[in-house]
C-alpha cells in the first residue's frame, strides 16, 4: 500500500470515528476543523454519514404524539400567542381595568413590543361554499396597520353589511369592521390584535347595515377561512 | 427522489423563517424522526422531549443545511440521532453518578437489528444491512452499538468484554470492511 492510499485510509477511519462520535478532546477539534476547511474531508465525512445514516433507514416510522407539534411551536412562536389569547380571553376585563388604572395598558404594551414587531406577510381567502362570496384577505408587515380587503364576489344584501371577524383560538371573535363598499379596499387593524394574525381564522358575517350592534356576530357566518403566511 | 427535492425545499424555505414549510417538514419527517429517537432512546417520554428539541434545532440551524454536503434525510436523521445520543450520555453519567446499575445500562439499546431492519426496509438500509452480515456478529454489533448508543471505545470495550486497544482495531478494521462492500 503507498503513503497516500494509507493517508486515506486514516483519513476515511477518522470521517467515520468522527460521525460516530467516538473522537474525543484534540482529535474532535482537529476533525472539526477539517470538516470546515477541507472539501475531501468533507466528502468522507458526508459518504459516512449517509452509509452510517442508512442503519437508521430501517427504523420504523412512529407517528408522534399530536400535542408534540403544538409543543414545539410554543416553543418556537408561541409566548407571544399565548400571552395574547389570555388576554383576549380577559379583553372586558382588561378594559375595565384600563379604565381603572392606566398602568395596565402601559404594561401591556410593553408586553407586546417585546415580540417581533415585524412579521411574514400573511393572507387569508374567505369563501362562501358555492363561491357566491369570495374575500380575500393581505396584511404587509411593511404597512402594519391596514389590512388589505378585496370582493372579487359577493355583495351584502341591501340594507344589510358584511362585517369581518378575526377568531383566535378559542376565544370569542373579534370585529375587524365592516368590509367596505368598494370591491378594493383598506381595514385598519388595531396593534394589539396583530399579532394574533399569524394562527388567526377570519370570517365574514352578515349583519344589520353598519355592523353588528352588539360587539358579536348576529348574522349567519357566511364564510370562514384561515390565514396563511405567503 | 422527488420526496427529497422537496424535503429539501421546504428546509430552504424554513431557512427563511417560512412557518408553513416548517409545518409540512414536520408532518414529512417527525415519524421517521421520532422512530430514530425512541430506538436510541428508549424511552417514550424522552423520545418525546428529543423530537422537541430536534425540531427546533431544525428550525434554528436550516440555514446550515448546505455546510455538511448530506443528503436531506441524513441532514435530518443525523441531527435527531446526534440530539438523542447526547441525552443518552446525559443520562447514562447521571446513572453512574447515582451508583448507576451497570447491567441496566448495558440493557438500554437493543443493538441486535429488530425485525424491521431485517425486512430490509429500503434499498439503502438493505445495502447496508447486507454488508454487515459479512462481519463477524460480534463485529457488526459492536458497529451498531457505536451508532445506536454513542458509546465511546471505552464504553464499547467494556461492553464487548474486550481490551481498549482490541476493541479500537477491531472497529476500525469493521468499518474498513463495510465501506469496501458499501462501494462494491
Amino acid at each position: 500500500m503507498t503513503g497516500a492510499e494509507d493517508h486515506h485510509e486514516e483519513d476515511l477511519l477518522m470521517a467515520a470515528e468522527h460521525v460516530l462520535g467516538l473522537l474525543e478532546g484534540e482529535d474532535l477539534a482537529a476533525a472539526e476543523r477539517r470538516l470546515e476547511q477541507d472539501p475531501a474531508y468533507r466528502a468522507l465525512y458526508a459518504g459516512w454519514a449517509e452509509d452510517l445514516g442508512s442503519l437508521a433507514e430501517g427504523f420504523e416510522p412512529v407517528a408522534p404524539p399530536s400535542r408534540i407539534k403544538g409543543a414545539i411551536d410554543k416553543r418556537l412562536f408561541g409566548a407571544r400567542r399565548e400571552g395574547l389569547l389570555r388576554r383576549l380571553g380577559l379583553w372586558p376585563a382588561l378594559t375595565a381595568a384600563v379604565l381603572a388604572a392606566g398602568t395596565y395598558l402601559v404594561v401591556t404594551d410593553l408586553d407586546l413590543l417585546r415580540f417581533e414587531p415585524e412579521g411574514p406577510a400573511l393572507r387569508a381567502e374567505i369563501a362562501a361554499e358555492d363561491r357566491s362570496l369570495v374575500v380575500q384577505v393581505a396584511y404587509d408587515p411593511a404597512e402594519p396597520d391596514m389590512l388589505q380587503v378585496s370582493r372579487p364576489s359577493g355583495d351584502a344584501a341591501p340594507g344589510r353589511s358584511l362585517e369581518l371577524w378575526l377568531i383566535a383560538g378559542e376565544a370569542a371573535p373579534v370585529s375587524l369592521g365592516v368590509l367596505p363598499q368598494d370591491r378594493e379596499g383598506r381595514l385598519a387593524i388595531p396593534e394589539a390584535l396583530r399579532p394574533m394574525l399569524p394562527e388567526a381564522v377570519l370570517a365574514v358575517s352578515d349583519e344589520p347595515e353598519g355592523g353588528s350592534p352588539t360587539g358579536t356576530a348576529t348574522g349567519p357566518v357566511l364564510g370562514v377561512g384561515p390565514v396563511t403566511s405567503l | 427522489m422527488s420526496r427529497l427535492t422537496e424535503i429539501e425545499a421546504m428546509i430552504g424555505r424554513i431557512a427563511l423563517g417560512d412557518r408553513a414549510a416548517f409545518g409540512s417538514l414536520y408532518d414529512a419527517t417527525s415519524a421517521k424522526l421520532f422512530g430514530t429517537c425512541l430506538r436510541v432512546l428508549n424511552n417514550r417520554a424522552e423520545a418525546e422531549d428529543a423530537l422537541q428539541e430536534i425540531y427546533v434545532k431544525v428550525w434554528h440551524n436550516a440555514g446550515r443545511y448546505q455546510v455538511n454536503g448530506l443528503s436531506p434525510m441524513t441532514w435530518l436523521i443525523t441531527i435527531a440521532r446526534n440530539h438523542a445520543i447526547d441525552r443518552l450520555r446525559l443520562r447514562r453519567r447521571a446513572e453512574a453518578r447515582g451508583g448507576g446499575d451497570m447491567d441496566a445500562v448495558a440493557e438500554m439499546a437493543d443493538t441486535a437489528p429488530g425485525p424491521e431492519a431485517l425486512a430490509l426496509a429500503s434499498s439503502e438500509a438493505g445495502r447496508i444491512d447486507r454488508c454487515m452480515t459479512e462481519l463477524e456478529p460480534e463485529r457488526a454489533a459492536a458497529v451498531r452499538s457505536a451508532y445506536l448508543t454513542g458509546d465511546s471505545y471505552a464504553e464499547l470495550a467494556e461492553r464487548h468484554g474486550v481490551p481498549l486497544n482490541t476493541m479500537r482495531t477491531w472497529l476500525r478494521r469493521s468499518l474498513m470492511r463495510l465501506k469496501e462492500c458499501l462501494t462494491r
